[in-house]
This record gives structure tokens, C-alpha cells and sequence, in this order.
């Protein structure tokens, strides 16, 4: 029996897989060429795990822009390029995401897909300087200059989202009673404090704050909290669906009331209609229109020429996030300037009074590191959409 | 067998590198890692630094549970007490950081002990659902202590060595790695000794252990303390590492993972707390990595990021279905190979 015939097969199939592993990992390391001039959009963006859902539309919506931009000649005739990678909305990994993309990129614009990731990387950010960031962030921590001078927000804080909220329930109902409820987590929080105080400089009556465990299911001894205060209004903040529908059922029953209220993650239209009958009436704060708004507007006609089906609210979240980067860009190259960081800010910041082509609807003015405006929509469950029910607000 | 090993005394027979072989081996490895920093770009010592950080942690999980079998299901909220801890003593006094980190790894120890203490009553699964209850103490104290930042959580500026600031991934290397061969090489030394034969012990029988005279309690409560301590100096180092705390950074699914790090690892060897994080942290960029070599044209990041996931999952359940003594069987097999070559066995 030969065995030196039969065992160089089996050595190969012992070693086939290491061997490649390592010569794979070595030309991993290799970083890939440059494509000379090319404007580098990196994402952190959560594509798998609990905020999928918004990582994909977020996805989609900068893919679009660069997309079409690009069709449009580029920035100053550079070509603009999105380098994504998916995190599963773990900051460890978005981190390496950060790390790997940077490493391979020159990257002067970035998309980060948690309030963690923004404030891990702040330093790093700090340090490189030629990076303008964003993300999925609204968190009132992040909307501080001083702090954060390399980042902005794709809209209001979460603080000025419930000033655009109180502002309009002063001018509906002078003198309501509202009732806040908010999950026990760092996104629940966020606004609390600050909007306690502004509620009762717009003359409202804060009536309940109710704190609630992020997963919770059973709501029952929070909305008797909630009957107790019988509030005209009560805002929901720090969740995404889940327990605003029992809370809703449950206060219907008991015969509250109460309008009921929520902020930007709440406010898909899928995420809304998911509530039933209970969604109706529903109302909100919008920075953006939704796919859907027959109202004039170039650029949502041109994204409904591009995508047939409805596209969410993070989709124009991230429209509108790759819309700001570039227009800082296009305002630094066009001035003659590097792209660093202090300069794409300052670029940023001049942008004032700009058209968004519709997406908002009307022109806005970046203030500090957020764009302060928005609109109050309403649930209408028959027609299955969200209606305008008040003008665009903007807070000063 | 190795050939040409045989000891002529209880010293020599205990040693960890026991053959030149091996002693080689080390020594390399030693090199390896000294150069590593100078060799790799920043993404690559982000990941070696984390692979480091993973690694202490899973090591004090594995003398808890691999060699105590006391199945544990706190030691990210042990970590998250260490971490905690360095950011309060860098806020609020500024002291030194190796300071900071044994402070880190003594207020994990006795949060630790404390969590510890049902061991006496509770055995097994029990044990894991109250060490779960650490997680959530963890959390309250994190978000109601008023000098932890709330939910917001905390800064930690970097460590600073002799006014040079610890601030990138190659400088922190430097305290990482070395703190945590340390850390390693200790646990290693603790089973050569009295102490590591009786969590051994423990582990086996733990009745029969009580018997031959190890005083229960205070040997499954220095297990507990022993490895809060080194979550304790991981979180620590973590909290260095990534510059800010929050009370959301220590989930439960992270003790998860690092429970399922010493599983696939191999439950009861150095080697295999040591494995199964370096597993469990590098096969998803891995993946990751590889995904982008294959030509899969336009945007498929949305089907491709979730197959990623479960081709993890699947890697972990095969890798205990084929080895369930974990990779460190896997490469004790590879070992074995290389030691009997040309025999087969």
C-alpha cells in the first residue's frame, strides 16, 4: 500500500483551511488603493440587531443621495464614494467599523449609528481633524459646540423635539395639563429635565412624569399613574413602539382624555398604523416629510422616482444626513479650503436659510450643532397616513 | 509524549513551559508581541487591544466557572464596577492608574464576594439566575449613585504615563497587553498551587471537597473574588480603553458572551479562556472581512450583514458539536499531530 499517495491529499485537507485563513488575514491587512480625489463618506450603521430597522432605510436614503449626486457631477467635480459597514448597534463594533473604514479611506465625512458610538469617538475625532461626523443621534449632549465641535445633529435634539411639541400644544390648548412618559434608559431621559422647566415657562401644567422600564409589557399601574394626572396631552419619549399601544388601549378604556404624543423613532408610518384603531389621532414631531406628502416638493418627487415603494423616516433621516455632509463639503472645496474638520463645520454652520429641495419644508438654518425645526403630522388610520396638523415650527 | 521530558523533581514537573519546545515557543511569542504594535495598522491593534481586554476578563470567568464550576452570569457587571470605578477616582481625584486599576479590580473583588455569597446554598443553574440579579444591582447603582454620571454615564480621560497621555491605540497597547499576560500568566501559576487544586476540587465534587477539609465558603468565595478582581482590571482597562462609561456598556448579553467565550473555548484550561475570546471577538470582523472579498456587486450590505450573524452562530454550535472540549482540544489535537508525526496516534 502506497500511504505517501494517500496521505498527501489528507495533508492538504488539514492544512487547506489555515493556510488560507492566514494568507487571507495577511492581504486583508494590505489596505486597498485609493481612488484618487474621491470624497469618502463612512458609515457605522446598524444593519443587523435591535435598530435594523432604521439601519436599512438609513442605509438606503445616503446610498441614494451619494448616488445622485454623483449623477449630478460629484462635489466640485470630485466624485463622492459611501463606505458602510453594519454594526449590529454595538458600540465596540462600531468602533472597529470606524477603525477599519478609516484605515482604508481618507475619510472626511461619517455616519455613526448610536449616541454611544458619537461620544466614544469624540476624542478620536478630536485627534484626526478632518472628519465631520453625524449619525442617527438626536441626544440634547451632542448639540453643544464646545463638546462636540466635530459633529452635528440631522435635525432637532431630543430637548428641542419637545419644544416643538409644547410650543404647539401652548398654542392649541393654553394652560394644558401634559403628562410625560419615558423609558428608564439614557434615550428616555435625554429631554426630561430641561422640558420640564420649558413646559412651565409656556404656562402648561406638568401633570405626570412617568418612568417606565425600557422592555416593559405590562403598563397597567402606569396608566393609573396616567388617569390620576388626567393630562390633555401626554408625550411618549424613549421608545420605539412597545408599550405605547397598551398604554393607549389602556387609557382609551378608561376613558382618558388625553391626545397622545411622540417623538422622531416613533414616527414611521409602519411603525405607527402598527397600533390599530388606537393610532388614530396619534400626533408627532417631524423634522422631515414623509415619502408620501402630496405637497409640493422636488426632491421627494425625485425619491419617489427612484424608489417605487414606500421608503421610512430614517430613510429621510439619512437623505438628509448625506445632504448636510455634502453641502458642508461642497461650501469648504468651493471656498478654497481644506477639508478639516474646523473648516467643515464652519461650512456647516453657514448654512443658513438653504433649500432641502422639500424634505423639509421649509428652508432651514443649522443652529449650534442641530437644525431646530419640525412638524407636528397626525395619524390618520383610515387613510393609513400621516396628515400635516400644524405648521413647520421652528424654535430659536 | 513529548521525547527527552522526563523530570528529576516536583519543581521541573510543575513549571508551565516545561520543554525547551515549548520555552522556544513562548519566547516567540513574546517577540510576536512586541513587534505586533510597530506591524499593525491602527484597525488591527484596535483589535488586539480588545482581543486583550476580552481575554483577561474570560480567563477570571474561566477560574470561576471552567475550574470552581461556579457558573456565573455577572461578570460584566463586574467589569462594569471596575470600569466605574477608575472613571470615579480619574474624575473626582486624578490618581495614578495602575492606583486605579487595582482600586477598579478591589471594588469589583467585593462586589464579587458579596454576589458570591448564595454559593453556599445555591448550586449550578440556580447559581447563574442569582448572579444574574448582579447585572441589575450593577445597573441600579450605576444609574442612582450620584456621583456616576446618571444615565448619562461618564469621561474617563486617558492614563497618563510620565505626562505622556495614553490616547491611541498603540500607546495603550503598551498597558493592555502586558497587564494582561500578567494577569494570565497569575492564573496559570494559581492552579500549580493549593488553592487552584481546591476549586478543582470544588468543581468536581464539591461535597467530597468539604470532606477532605477545604473549608467550602471560603474557597467558592475566593473564587468569586479572585475573578470580579480580574473583570474588575479588564473593565478598568475597557474604561481606559474606550474613554467613556455608561451604565448601558455592561449588558447581561455581554456576560453571555463572555459565558459563551470559555464554552467554545474549552471550560477548565488558561488556554482555552484565551482561545475562546479571541474567538469570540475576531471571527465576526473576520467574517466581516471576508464577505468583502467575495464579488458580490451593488448594494447587498443589507442581506449580507444578518448572514454574517448566523454564520457566527453556526460556527459556535459546530464547533461544539465537533469539539465539545472547545478549541483548546482542537489545538491540543493540532499539537498532538505535530508531536507523534510520522505515527498517527
Amino acid at each position: 500500500m502506497s500511504h505517501t499517495l494517500t496521505r498527501v491529499p489528507a495533508f492538504l485537507k488539514r492544512w487547506a483551511a489555515p493556510v488560507g485563513l492566514c494568507l487571507g488575514l495577511s492581504l486583508a491587512s494590505l489596505s486597498h488603493a485609493q481612488e484618487g480625489g474621491e470624497i469618502v463618506i463612512g458609515g457605522s450603521i446598524p444593519m443587523s440587531g435591535v435598530f435594523a430597522f432604521a439601519g436599512v432605510g438609513i442605509h438606503a436614503g445616503i446610498g441614494d443621495y451619494v448616488k445622485m449626486i454623483n449623477e449630478q457631477g460629484g462635489i466640485a467635480g470630485r466624485k463622492v464614494s459611501y463606505v458602510p459597514e453594519d454594526t449590529g448597534y454595538k458600540v465596540d463594533v462600531s468602533v472597529a467599523a470606524f477603525k477599519k473604514i478609516t484605515s482604508q479611506n481618507t475619510v472626511n465625512l461619517y455616519y455613526g449609528d448610536s449616541t454611544g458610538f458619537s461620544k466614544t469617538i469624540n476624542p478620536e475625532l478630536e485627534r484626526m481633524g478632518n472628519i465631520l461626523m453625524t449619525g442617527a443621534s438626536f441626544a440634547t449632549e451632542i448639540n453643544d459646540p464646545e463638546k462636540f465641535p466635530a459633529q452635528f445633529l440631522v435635525g432637532p435634539d431630543y430637548t428641542e423635539m419637545f419644544g416643538i411639541l409644547l410650543k404647539y400644544i401652548a398654542n392649541e390648548k393654553p394652560g394644558a395639563t401634559v403628562a410625560f412618559v419615558y423609558s428608564d434608559t439614557e434615550f428616555g431621559r435625554d429631554p426630561i429635565e430641561t422640558s420640564r422647566k420649558r413646559a412651565e415657562e409656556l404656562g402648561l401644567k406638568v401633570g405626570a412624569e412617568i418612568m417606565t422600564p425600557p422592555g416593559s409589557v405590562d403598563v397597567s399601574t402606569e396608566v393609573l399613574k396616567l388617569r390620576r394626572a388626567n393630562p390633555d396631552y401626554t408625550i411618549f419619549h424613549g421608545y420605539v413602539l412597545a408599550p405605547i399601544p397598551e398604554f393607549i388601549a389602556q387609557g382609551k378604556q378608561m376613558g382618558l382624555k388625553s391626545r397622545y404624543m411622540g417623538t422622531f423613532w416613533t414616527m414611521d408610518n409602519s411603525t405607527v398604523m402598527k397600533m390599530g384603531e388606537n393610532a388614530d389621532g396619534f400626533m408627532g414631531v417631524m423634522p422631515f416629510r414623509y415619502y408620501y406628502d402630496e405637497e409640493e416638493a422636488p426632491m421627494l418627487a425625485k425619491i419617489r422616482e427612484m424608489r417605487p415603494e414606500y421608503q421610512s423616516t430614517a430613510y429621510m433621516q439619512g437623505f438628509m444626513a448625506a445632504m448636510l455632509m455634502t453641502e458642508a463639503a461642497k461650501r469648504t472645496l468651493e471656498a478654497g479650503k481644506e477639508l478639516i474638520s474646523a473648516n467643515l463645520k464652519a461650512s456647516l454652520q453657514s448654512i443658513q436659510n438653504f433649500d432641502t429641495g422639500g424634505i423639509i419644508g421649509i428652508p432651514i438654518s443649522v443652529k449650534g450643532n442641530s437644525v431646530p425645526v419640525g412638524r407636528i403630522y397626525r395619524a390618520d388610520y383610515a387613510a393609513k397616513k400621516m396628515v400635516p396638523a400644524s405648521d413647520w415650527i421652528v424654535l430659536d | 509524549m513529548r521525547i527527552a521530558t522526563a523530570k528529576e523533581s516536583y519543581q521541573l514537573d510543575e513549571a508551565l513551559f516545561d520543554s525547551a519546545t515549548q520555552r522556544t515557543w513562548a519566547v516567540l511569542l513574546g517577540v510576536a508581541l512586541v513587534l505586533y504594535p510597530f506591524l499593525a495598522s491602527d484597525y488591527w491593534l484596535y483589535l488586539a487591544c480588545l482581543v486583550s481586554i476580552h481575554v483577561a476578563s474570560a480567563t477570571g470567568l474561566n477560574i470561576l466557572t471552567g475550574y470552581t464550576g461556579l457558573v456565573s452570569l455577572g461578570q460584566a457587571a463586574f467589569m462594569g464596577l471596575g470600569a466605574y470605578t477608575v472613571a470615579v477616582l480619574e474624575h473626582y481625584f486624578g490618581t495614578m492608574f495602575l492606583f486605579n486599576l487595582l482600586a477598579g479590580g478591589v471594588v469589583a473583588m467585593l462586589g464579587g464576594i458579596v454576589v458570591g455569597i448564595p454559593s453556599l446554598r445555591v448550586k449550578g443553574l440556580y447559581l447563574a439566575i442569582v448572579t444574574i440579579a448582579a447585572s441589575f444591582l450593577a445597573h441600579f447603582l450605576f444609574v442612582n449613585s450620584g456621583f456616576t454620571g446618571g444615565t448619562g454615564g461618564m469621561t474617563v480621560p486617558p492614563a497618563q504615563v510620565f505626562g505622556l497621555a495614553l490616547d491611541t491605540s498603540f500607546r495603550i497597547y503598551w498597558l493592555i497587553v502586558p497587564v494582561t499576560v500578567l494577569m494570565v500568566l497569575g492564573a496559570a501559576n494559581l492552579f500549580r498551587t493549593r488553592i487552584g487544586r481546591a476549586f478543582i476540587a470544588i468543581r468536581d465534587r464539591d461535597i467530597s471537597a468539604e470532606v477532605l477539609g477545604i473549608p467550602l465558603l471560603r474557597y467558592k468565595l475566593l473564587s468569586f473574588g479572585l475573578s470580579s478582581f480580574y473583570a474588575g482590571v479588564a473593565g478598568g482597562l475597557w474604561a481606559y480603553f474606550f474613554r467613556v462609561v455608561t451604565p448601558e456598556s455592561f449588558p447581561l448579553i455581554m456576560s453571555i458572551f463572555f459565558l459563551a467565550a470559555i464554552i467554545v473555548g474549552g471550560m477548565g484550561s488558561i488556554l482555552g479562556g484565551i482561545l475562546g475570546a479571541i474567538f469570540m471577538t475576531m471571527v465576526p470582523e473576520v467574517l466581516r472581512i471576508m464577505v468583502g472579498w467575495l464579488p458580490i456587486e451593488g448594494d447587498t450590505l443589507q442581506y449580507v450583514a444578518p448572514v454574517r450573524t448566523i454564520v457566527f452562530g453556526l460556527l459556535i454550535v459546530g464547533f461544539l458539536i465537533f469539539e465539545p472540549h472547545g478549541l483548546a482540544e482542537v489545538w491540543r489535537r493540532v499539537r498532538r499531530f505535530f508531536h507523534l508525526w510520522p505515527f498517527r496516534n
